[in-house]
C-alpha cells in the first residue's frame, strides 16, 4: 500500500518538475490558498464556538460568584458590628470546588472589581478583604511576573482596583519602562498605591508621558482621594522631562499653586515655543497678575501661537493695566486670531473702563472688527 | 472572410509581442500583486493584533470628564436630507465626548432641509466672525440654537458647491478646534467615534530636538476606522440597534470588499505607515495640517484621497515627520448602492478620482523626496490599482485572441485560472477571519457563513462588474465628460423601500 502511494506521489513528482516554471509557480500557489483558507473557515468556526462555550460557561459561574459576594459580603451580618478587619467568612462557601479553577478564580476577580466599583466605604473594604482571602492576589501578583506586558498591566489594574500595595522594586522599574502602555499602567499604579510619595517616579522618569497618560494620570490624581498633593513647581524647575514639566504645569494651573508662578515665568525663557505658549497658558489660568509685564514685554519676539496665549492669559488675569495694549492689538493688527483673542479678552474684563472702549469701538470701527465684537458678545457663541 | 482574419491575426507581430508581454511581464507583475496581498494580509494581522493588546486595558471612559480632552469638530455636510435630517443631527450630538461641536452645512438644499433645523432645534441667525482659510462658495447665515441642550450645534446656510467638498471646506472654515471629525450626515456612527479616533492623536510622544527647539515628533494628521453597511441593520433614532449584512447581494459584495479593503488593506498599511486615504465616509484630521494643505478641493473626483495626499506631501515639503492611523473597529455604518446603475455611477467617480489624482500629483511618483508617499502609496497605487483594470482588461481579449486563433493551452489555462481563483477567496477570507478576531460585529454562524459565501462569488459576478465601471470611469478621465450628481434622496432608517444614492465616499481600495 505504501510502496502504491509512493508510487503515486513521485509520478506526480515527475510530471510536476517537468511543467514550466510559471504553472509550477501556480500549482504551489493554489495549494498554498486552499490550504490557508480551509484553516481561515477552522479559525472562524473554532473561534466563534469558543467564545460561545466561554459565554456559557461564564452564564453559568457568575450567579453562583455573584450569591457568595452577596451572601459573604453585601448581606454579612457582622459588617455593622464588627472592624472589617475582623470580619471572617465562611471558609466552606469560599473553598466551594468549583471555585477552584483557574478561568473561575479569574472570573471571581473581575466580578469583585466591579462590586468595587459600586461600592466604597466598608463594603468596598470587606470586598477586599475577600479578594485577599481567598488569596486571589496570587493570581494578580502571578500576573505580574508574567513576561508578557499586556498581562502585566492586567494585574497592575487589578492590584490597583484591589489597593494592594506593590513594592517599589517591583513597580518603579516598569514606570521607565520601553512599552508605552505598561509604562502608563505602572505610574497610575504607583500615584494610587504609593501612600507616602506618589509622585516619586516623576524624579527618575525619562520616558515621555503621552498625551494619553496625561489624560489617564490627571483624572487618578484629581480624583484619588487621600492624596497629598505637593508643589509642582519643583518639576517644573528641575525636571529634564519635558512631558513632566508640561504635565505639572496643567496640575498647578488645576490646583491653582500661587507659589509655583515664579517657577513657571522661568520658562518664558525656554527655546521651545510649544513649551512656552503652555507656561504663559498656566500663567494665565493662575491669574498671575506679577506676570502681565513680562508678557507684554516679550509678546512682540514671539510666534503667533504664544502672541494667541499671551493675549488670553491679559484677558484671564483682567487687570485692567493693558486695556490700550488690547485695543491696538484689535484694531491694528493684520492677523485675524489675533483680533479676535484681544476682543474676546477687552470684553472678559467686563470694567466700566473696558465696557466704554468696547462700545466705542463698536460705534466707530470698521465692519470687520464690529462684527468681531457681535461675535464675541454673543453668549449663543462659546 | 473569418479565415482571411484569423490569419491575419496569427501573423501579426503586433499581437505576437503582445502575446510574448502578456506570456512574461503580466505574470510576473500578476504574482508580485498577490505577493503583496499576502504581504499586506500579514502586515494587517500584526497591526490588528497590536491595536488590540494596546487597547485591551485602556480605560476609554476617562476621558469623558477630562479637562485635558483637545476639541474635536465634526463636519457633516448636508445637501436635500429633509428626510432624515432631524434624527442624524441629533445622533450627532449624542457623542461620547467631552469637547466638541457638530457644524451641519445646509449645502443650498433645496427641500426644507434648512427650515427642519431651524424649527426642531431652535435656531437663531447670529453675527458669526470667521476667517476664510478655505475656498467655498458663500456661506448665507449661520445659526446657533438658543436653546442650551444644543450649544454644541452650529447650523451654516450657504450656496451649493456641487460637492461634498466645498461644504466640508465651509465647514472647516468655522470649525474652532484643533482636529476636526468629516463625515455624511446621513452615516451611523458609533457613540465613541470621537474617542477612539482621537486616541492615535495623542498616543504620539512629543519630541523637541534639545538644541534647535524644533519640534521633532511624529505628528498624527490624520486617522480612520473601517466602514460597514447599513442596509440590513436595525437602527432606531438614528442608533445601530443590531448589525446584520445586506440582505441584497450588490450591497452584501460591498460590505465584503469594505472589510477586505479596510481590515486587511488599510490595516496593513498602517503597520508601515503609508495609508494612502482615510475615507470620505469618516475621518479625524488635524484642522492646522489641513488648512496648510489647502482642504478639500471641490474639483477633485476623489476628494478624500486627494486631501490626504496634499496633506502627506505637506509635511514632507516642510521636513515635518508625520502618521496617518487607522484602527480596526467599525464606527461608521453608510448606505451601500443597492442598484447597478447607482452603484456603477459611483465606482466610475472613484476611478476617474484615482486617475485624476495620480495626474495631478504625478510628480510624487517615484519620487524619493518625498519618501513613503512616492517610493510605497503612490507606485502601489499606480501599478495595483491604477494600471491593474487595464492590464486585466488587456489580458481578457488577449484570452479572446488566443481562444479564436486556437492557440490557447487549456489545461495551463485552467491551472493559471483556479490560480487567481483560489488566492482571491484566501485573501478575502483572510480579511473575514481577521475582522472576526478584532471585534464580532454579527451575531449568528449563519451571518458570517452568509457573507464568507461571497468570496466565492465575487469573481464570478462582482469582480466583473468592478472592472467594467472602473473601465468607464478612466474613460470618462481620458474624454474628460462631465459628471452626473446624482439626486440623493432618502426616506429614513427602516423602511426598505428607500431608494438612495452614495455619497461619494473614499474607494475602500480593493485588495483582490
Amino acid at each position: 500500500m505504501f510502496s502504491s502511494l509512493f508510487n503515486l506521489v513521485f509520478s506526480a513528482y515527475e510530471q510536476f518538475i517537468y511543467l514550466p516554471l510559471f504553472i509550477e509557480i501556480a500549482i504551489v500557489f493554489i495549494y498554498i490558498a486552499v490550504f490557508a483558507t480551509v484553516i481561515a473557515y477552522s479559525v472562524i468556526l473554532y473561534k466563534r464556538w469558543k467564545a460561545y462555550v466561554e459565554e456559557k460557561r461564564l452564564a453559568f459561574i457568575s450567579p453562583k460568584i455573584e450569591q457568595m459576594i452577596t451572601e459573604q459580603v453585601l448581606l454579612n451580618e457582622n459588617l455593622e458590628r464588627l472592624p472589617v478587619e475582623e470580619i471572617e467568612f465562611d471558609r466552606a462557601a469560599l473553598d466551594d470546588p468549583a471555585f477552584k479553577h483557574k478561568w473561575v478564580r479569574q472570573a471571581i476577580i473581575d466580578i469583585i472589581i466591579q462590586y468595587r466599583r459600586n461600592f466604597r466605604g466598608e463594603v468596598g473594604e470587606l470586598l477586599r478583604k475577600l479578594y485577599i482571602d481567598m488569596d486571589l492576589g496570587k493570581e494578580s501578583f502571578d500576573k505580574l511576573k508574567n513576561i508578557r506586558w499586556e498581562i502585566q498591566i492586567k494585574a497592575l489594574t487589578e492590584l490597583t482596583k484591589m489597593d494592594i500595595t506593590i513594592s517599589d522594586v517591583t513597580i518603579l522599574p516598569l514606570t521607565n519602562s520601553l512599552k508605552p502602555e505598561l509604562r502608563a499602567a505602572a505610574r497610575n499604579a504607583y500615584v494610587q498605591l504609593s501612600k507616602n510619595e506618589p509622585f516619586k517616579f516623576f524624579d527618575i522618569a525619562t520616558e515621555p508621558l503621552l498625551p494619553w497618560d496625561q489624560l489617564e494620570l490627571f483624572k487618578i490624581i484629581t480624583t484619588t482621594k487621600e492624596i497629598s498633593i505637593p508643589n509642582f513647581s519643583r518639576w517644573v524647575s528641575y525636571s529634564d522631562n519635558k512631558s513632566i514639566v508640561s504635565f505639572c504645569l496643567k496640575l498647578i494651573a488645576h490646583y491653582d499653586q500661587q507659589s509655583a508662578i515664579p517657577a513657571v515665568m522661568g520658562l518664558l525663557n525656554n527655546k521651545d515655543h510649544m513649551f512656552r505658549a503652555d507656561a504663559i497658558n498656566c500663567l494665565g489660568k493662575l491669574s498671575a497678575e506679577q506676570s502681565e509685564s513680562k508678557l507684554i514685554e516679550i509678546y512682540n519676539t514671539q510666534p503667533l501661537i504664544c502672541q494667541l496665549e499671551i493675549l488670553k492669559a491679559i484677558g484671564r488675569i483682567a487687570s485692567g493695566r493693558h486695556l490700550e495694549f488690547l485695543k491696538n492689538e484689535f484694531l491694528y493688527s493684520y492677523n485675524f486670531d489675533i483680533r479676535m483673542n484681544a476682543a474676546r479678552s477687552l470684553i472678559r474684563h467686563n470694567t466700566p473702563i473696558s465696557r466704554a472702549m468696547v462700545q466705542e469701538m463698536l460705534e466707530t470701527s470698521e465692519e470687520e472688527a464690529k462684527l468681531i465684537i457681535k461675535h464675541c458678545q454673543n453668549p449663543l457663541i462659546k | 472572410m473569418m479565415q482571411a482574419i484569423r490569419n491575419w491575426i496569427i501573423n501579426s507581430s503586433v499581437l505576437e509581442s503582445l502575446g510574448l508581454f502578456y506570456q512574461t511581464v503580466v505574470f510576473i507583475y500578476g504574482t508580485t500583486l498577490l505577493a503583496v496581498y499576502a504581504i499586506l494580509a500579514v502586515m494587517s494581522l500584526i497591526s490588528i493584533r497590536r491595536y488590540l493588546k494596546k487597547n485591551a486595558s485602556v480605560d476609554y471612559g476617562i476621558i469623558l470628564e477630562s479637562p485635558l480632552a483637545p476639541g474635536i469638530s465634526v463636519v457633516a455636510p448636508a445637501f436635500n436630507e429633509g428626510v432624515t435630517i432631524i434624527q442624524n443631527v441629533r445622533s450627532l450630538l449624542t457623542f461620547n465626548y467631552p469637547k466638541f461641536e457638530v457644524i451641519i452645512i445646509n449645502d443650498g438644499s433645496t427641500d426644507d432641509t434648512l427650515e427642519k433645523l431651524i424649527t426642531e432645534f431652535q435656531l437663531v441667525h447670529v453675527e458669526y466672525a470667521f476667517r476664510e482659510k478655505l475656498n467655498c462658495m458663500p456661506i448665507q447665515r449661520i445659526f446657533k440654537s438658543t436653546n442650551t441642550a444644543y450649544d454644541k450645534l452650529l447650523v451654516i446656510d450657504k450656496i451649493n458647491g456641487k460637492s461634498k467638498a466645498d461644504g466640508s471646506n465651509a465647514g472647516i472654515n468655522l470649525a474652532k478646534y484643533d482636529y476636526y471629525l468629516c463625515t455624511d450626515v446621513d452615516c451611523i456612527l458609533d457613540k465613541d467615534t470621537l474617542i477612539k479616533l482621537i486616541k492615535p492623536f495623542m498616543d504620539q510622544p512629543t519630541e523637541v530636538d534639545p538644541k534647535t527647539g524644533e519640534d521633532r515628533s511624529k505628528r498624527v494628521i490624520a486617522s480612520g476606522a473601517t466602514l460597514r453597511m447599513v442596509n440590513s441593520c436595525d437602527v432606531d433614532e438614528g442608533l445601530l440597534i443590531r448589525a446584520r449584512p445586506p440582505r441584497r447581494f450588490l450591497p452584501r459584495f460591498q460590505e465584503m470588499e469594505y472589510i477586505r479593503a479596510f481590515v486587511l488593506g488599510k490595516m496593513g498599511w498602517d503597520l508601515i505607515n503609508s495609508v494612502p486615504n482615510v475615507s470620505g465616509g469618516l475621518g479625524m484630521f488635524d484642522t492646522e495640517i489641513s488648512v496648510k494643505a489647502g482642504g478639500y478641493d471641490s474639483k477633485s473626483f476623489g476628494e478624500d484621497m486627494d486631501l490626504i495626499t496634499r496633506m502627506c506631501s505637506y509635511m514632507k515639503s516642510n521636513n515635518k515627520r508625520y502618521a496617518v492611523k487607522y484602527v480596526p473597529l467599525t464606527l461608521c455604518w453608510t448606505e451601500g448602492p443597492t442598484t447597478l446603475k447607482v452603484f456603477g455611477r459611483q465606482r466610475s467617480r472613484w476611478a476617474r478620482g484615482l486617475a485624476q489624482i495620480m495626474s495631478i500629483h504625478r510628480k510624487i511618483l517615484f519620487n524619493p523626496r518625498f519618501g513613503r508617499l512616492g517610493l510605497i502609496v503612490f507606485t502601489y497605487n499606480f501599478f495595483f490599482e491604477l494600471l491593474a483594470p487595464l492590464i486585466e482588461f488587456g489580458g481578457i481579449l488577449f484570452y479572446i485572441y488566443l481562444i479564436i486563433t486556437g492557440q490557447i493551452n487549456w489545461p495551463y489555462a485552467i491551472i493559471l485560472i483556479v490560480f487567481v481563483y483560489t488566492f482571491s477567496v484566501m485573501i478575502t477570507t483572510l480579511a473575514l477571519l481577521w475582522d472576526q478576531l478584532s471585534f464580532k460585529y454579527y451575531k449568528t454562524w449563519g451571518e458570517v457563513i452568509g457573507l464568507c459565501l461571497m468570496a466565492f462569488l465575487e469573481p464570478f459576478l462582482y469582480h466583473p462588474l468592478i472592472l467594467f465601471f472602473a473601465l468607464k470611469g478612466y474613460f470618462n478621465f481620458i474624454t474628460n465628460r462631465k459628471h452626473v450628481w446624482g439626486n440623493m434622496q432618502r426616506q429614513g432608517f427602516g423602511n426598505q423601500k428607500k431608494k438612495t444614492e452614495p455619497k461619494p465616499e473614499a474607494p475602500p481600495m480593493p485588495a483582490a
